[in-house]
């Protein structure tokens, strides 16, 4: 069984969050479940199933949203074995800490689960408001994988460099996304799907691009590992099977951070994406035939 | 870190960040703290105390107690009295844990007679008082009765038969506000908060049970009015809030003041998190209504874990609450702003004094303490780390002239909980406390590691700072041998 991937999303009160969400939801084709701190916007209407440490409402289309009512990592159990979702978004309130979820799903959850990425919402008009960056604020930028600077139709592209520039001083390893009204292509944020770009609800022009790199060959793991750690900043997420030494793994690339986990396969096939990839192509290509 | 050159020494516990260090201040910033105290401070927290320097209203100086470290902001161990006619109330100054706070009871039992009971003590505590981020308590009530809880505070439980009269003599405002308002809080507040009447929640929360032993006894004839009359003395002292309930109401109103603070009021902020709204605002109003029912939720529920505890050291030792002498000593607030009356440039001003992370600490004399106390000042009680141990202080006349009547509230974090689960790991922990005669049981490993002693400043620094500036005065040190950790 292949650990289920869990993402985490935070930002302020009024950045966005819920909006990101049912953006995601729209146009999921996977089983997502959505964990909040209350049903909210999310699931009006819809039939709430109490269980012991969680309560799950079904949505259309076989996505879930649960609210957690117990422990959370007994929760996380619980949601898993009831509901065996193929991608878990947690969403934080405005206010919580989520370094500590973070924590809990890289300790005592890490055989179910593995963190893939956490995305923080970061709202560019209040950024330009409030100059002094608040606590928690800070810790949400920190821990961020990846950042939407949303807000983009209330600021220019110039006040947004500034930003950037002033959030990278903070996190100089996250990948960035311009967003208006979290309009982002699920896909995309996530790396489902990349090979094909068909998708349902595409609203945004998306500039990111990819790449696919495929061998028979074993790669030393300890090479790999060092390209991992050297990948450009043009590449956020890269996914896919690798062979290194004697054994065969799952890849999880996301902006820095990566997990490898055993699994099963015969061949070397990677998938690398971000905004620029087709720049950095032929170096990472290059490397890689001398990580075997 | 080296104390920034902007950082100018007053005396030896008062520091000061002069006006000129920020566009925007009204008033000079303050910490209290020995030397050491400030060096060990972040520069986010020079950064929050002086933001809080520039709230509209702010009387004199923005504080920051010995204890502080950076929080949601405000510096938690932050204090900011602003004028109530034209100044703002702002829930980052109260944090989310709306009255978190601390309670204290005395037993006529000393560390010799629960020595045999210990685990069984322990398992009772940790079975009768719930503890963990999603737990729930025995009390099970309907909205509309909840909202009546949060309008009254811990005079439902005592009317519900949860307590003892004089416990409610013996709480900061007699346990239950006046100035609350049920009609201004969310529904979501109240479902958050529903089942949560009797818990500890999770955190740095905790019930430990405690020995005072002679040789850490401070002002004899203090700590005897306070309760505290035999050597080796078993007290229980424990520190929760308004779980969600609380969180639920803080985000509600900042939400609220996010929309209305510049658009209406031209109030201009640095930090979002200090969102506020002028206090004599319908908005302001709102919230301080809302607010205080959140410090009556809290009483409530430390009204209810007291007689929680009180039954299990009745089915343990087999004697009633009442022969076994379980008085409450104090309950304080930590997170909330009040209405109080200070000398402002020789005239009486009505002030709405925010204390996150702080404690009241009137002297004697003052109508607000307790008749029983009133010659000696208010208890303080000031929880430590798990492993350092704790304080009962007294307040006094000089917290009064200096901090607004506040001082520090435990011995605040050198470390974020994410850098302490690195450190530390809970299951070693708990064996090494115990080698130590410290008793632990918790619903978390890791969160056990986040409250790790390494993790805090040296209590005993804390209160010394606040003694020799005059903020409190030492009683009793009190040392652990249980801990429920939330």
């Amino acid at each position: 069984m292949t650990k289920i991937p869990i993402s985490i999303i935070t930002g302020y009160l009024g950045s966005g969050k819920t909006t990101l969400l049912k953006n995601i939801l729209k146009d999921a084709d996977k089983k997502i479940a959505v964990v909040m701190n209350e049903f909210g916007e999310i699931a009006v209407d819809s039939k709430i199933i109490k269980g012991k440490n969680i309560e799950i409402a079904e949505l259309s289309g076989g996505c879930v949203c649960c609210s957690i009512s117990g422990e959370f990592g007994l929760a996380i159990k619980e949601l898993i074995r009831k509901v065996r979702p193929e991608l878990i978004i947690l969403e934080t309130t405005g206010v919580a800490d989520p370094e500590n979820l973070v924590d809990d799903i890289q300790t005592t959850l890490s055989d179910l689960v593995f963190l893939d990425a956490a995305i923080t919402v970061v709202d560019a008009d209040g950024f330009l408001k409030f100059p002094s960056i608040g606590h928690t604020g800070r810790v949400q930028i920190e821990m961020a994988d990846i950042i939407l600077l949303n807000k983009m139709d209330l600021v220019s592209e110039s006040q947004a460099d500034e930003i950037e520039l002033k959030v990278k001083q903070i996190n100089p390893k996250a990948y960035f996304f311009r967003t208006r009204n979290c309009e982002i292509d699920f896909h995309t944020i996530f790396g489902f799907n990349v090979g094909n770009k068909q998708t349902k609800g595409h609203k945004q022009h998306i500039t990111e691009s990819w790449f696919s790199y495929e061998s028979k060959f074993r790669m030393v793991r300890s090479k790999f590992e060092t390209f991992l750690k050297a990948l450009p900043k043009e590449i956020f997420r890269a996914k896919g099977f690798v062979l290194l030494d004697e054994k065969s793994y799952l890849l999880q690339y996301v902006a820095g951070r990566y997990e490898l986990e055993p699994f099963k396969t015969d061949l070397n096939q990677i998938v690398f994406i971000g905004n620029g990839a087709d720049n950095v192509k032929d170096k990472i290509l290059r490397v890689l035939e001398h990580c075997h | 870190m080296p104390i920034p050159d902007f950082v100018k020494r007053i005396n030896d516990y008062v520091w000061e960040i002069p006006v000129s260090y920020k566009d925007g201040m009204r008033v000079p910033a303050r910490i209290i703290a020995s030397k050491k105290l400030v060096e060990e401070m972040d520069m986010q927290v020079y950064d929050q105390v002086t933001n809080v320097a520039t709230l509209p209203g702010l009387q004199k100086y923005a504080y920051c107690m010995p204890d502080g470290h950076s929080g949601y902001g405000f510096p938690i161990g932050g204090v900011a009295a602003m004028d109530a006619e034209t100044g703002v109330i702002s829930p980052g100054g109260v944090g989310f844990d709306i009255n978190c706070g601390m309670r204290l009871v005395t037993t006529n039992l000393n560390y010799d007679d629960i020595k045999p009971r210990m685990k069984e003590l322990l398992d009772m505590l940790f079975k009768k008082v719930p503890a963990g981020v999603g737990s729930t308590g025995f009390v099970k009530l309907t909205p509309q009765k909840f909202r009546e809880v949060v309008q009254i505070g811990a005079k439902w439980a005592i009317e519900n038969g949860y307590g003892w009269k004089e416990d409610l003599e013996r709480t900061e405002e007699e346990g239950c506000s006046k100035f609350a308002d049920q009609t201004k809080v969310s529904d979501k507040a109240i479902a958050r908060g529903l089942d949560q009447i009797g818990t500890l929640g999770s955190g740095n929360h905790y019930l430990e049970v405690q020995v005072a032993k002679p040789e850490n006894v401070f002002d004899k004839e203090i700590a005897k009015a306070y309760g505290i009359t035999q050597p080796n003395q078993v007290v229980i002292m424990f520190h929760c809030g308004s779980r969600g309930f609380g969180h639920q109401v803080a985000t509600d109103y900042l939400n609220t003041f996010l929309k209305v603070m510049e658009p209406k009021y031209g109030i201009k902020i640095l930090d979002r998190e200090l969102a506020c709204a002028p206090f004599k605002s319908p908005e302001g109003q709102d919230y301080f209504a809302a607010m205080n029912c959140g410090l009556n939720m809290s009483f409530a529920n430390r009204q209810v874990i007291l007689h929680r505890i009180r039954e299990v050291f009745e089915s343990v030792f087999k004697k009633s609450a009442e022969d076994l002498e379980m008085r409450q000593v104090y309950d304080v607030a930590h997170n909330t702003a009040k209405l109080e009356k200070y000398e402002i440039d020789g005239k009486m001003k009505e002030l709405i004094v925010h204390r996150k992370g702080a404690t009241r600490a009137f002297g004697p004399g003052n109508p607000e303490v307790p008749k029983i106390y009133r010659k000696y000042g208010q208890p303080v009680i000031l929880g430590g780390s798990m492993e350092t141990g704790s304080y009962l202080l007294a307040g006094t006349k000089g917290a009064e002239e200096l901090t607004f009547g506040s001082t520090a509230h435990g011995s605040g974090r050198t470390m974020s909980r994410t850098q302490a689960k690195r450190e530390f790991r809970g299951e070693v922990l708990q064996k090494q406390m115990e080698a130590r005669g410290i008793l632990v049981k918790t619903m978390s490993y890791p969160g056990l590691a986040e409250e790790a002693g390494g993790a805090y400043k040296d209590v005993h620094a804390v209160v010394e700072a606040c003694e020799n500036a005059g903020i409190s005065k030492r009683v009793v040190s009190l040392v652990p041998v249980l801990n429920v950790k939330g």
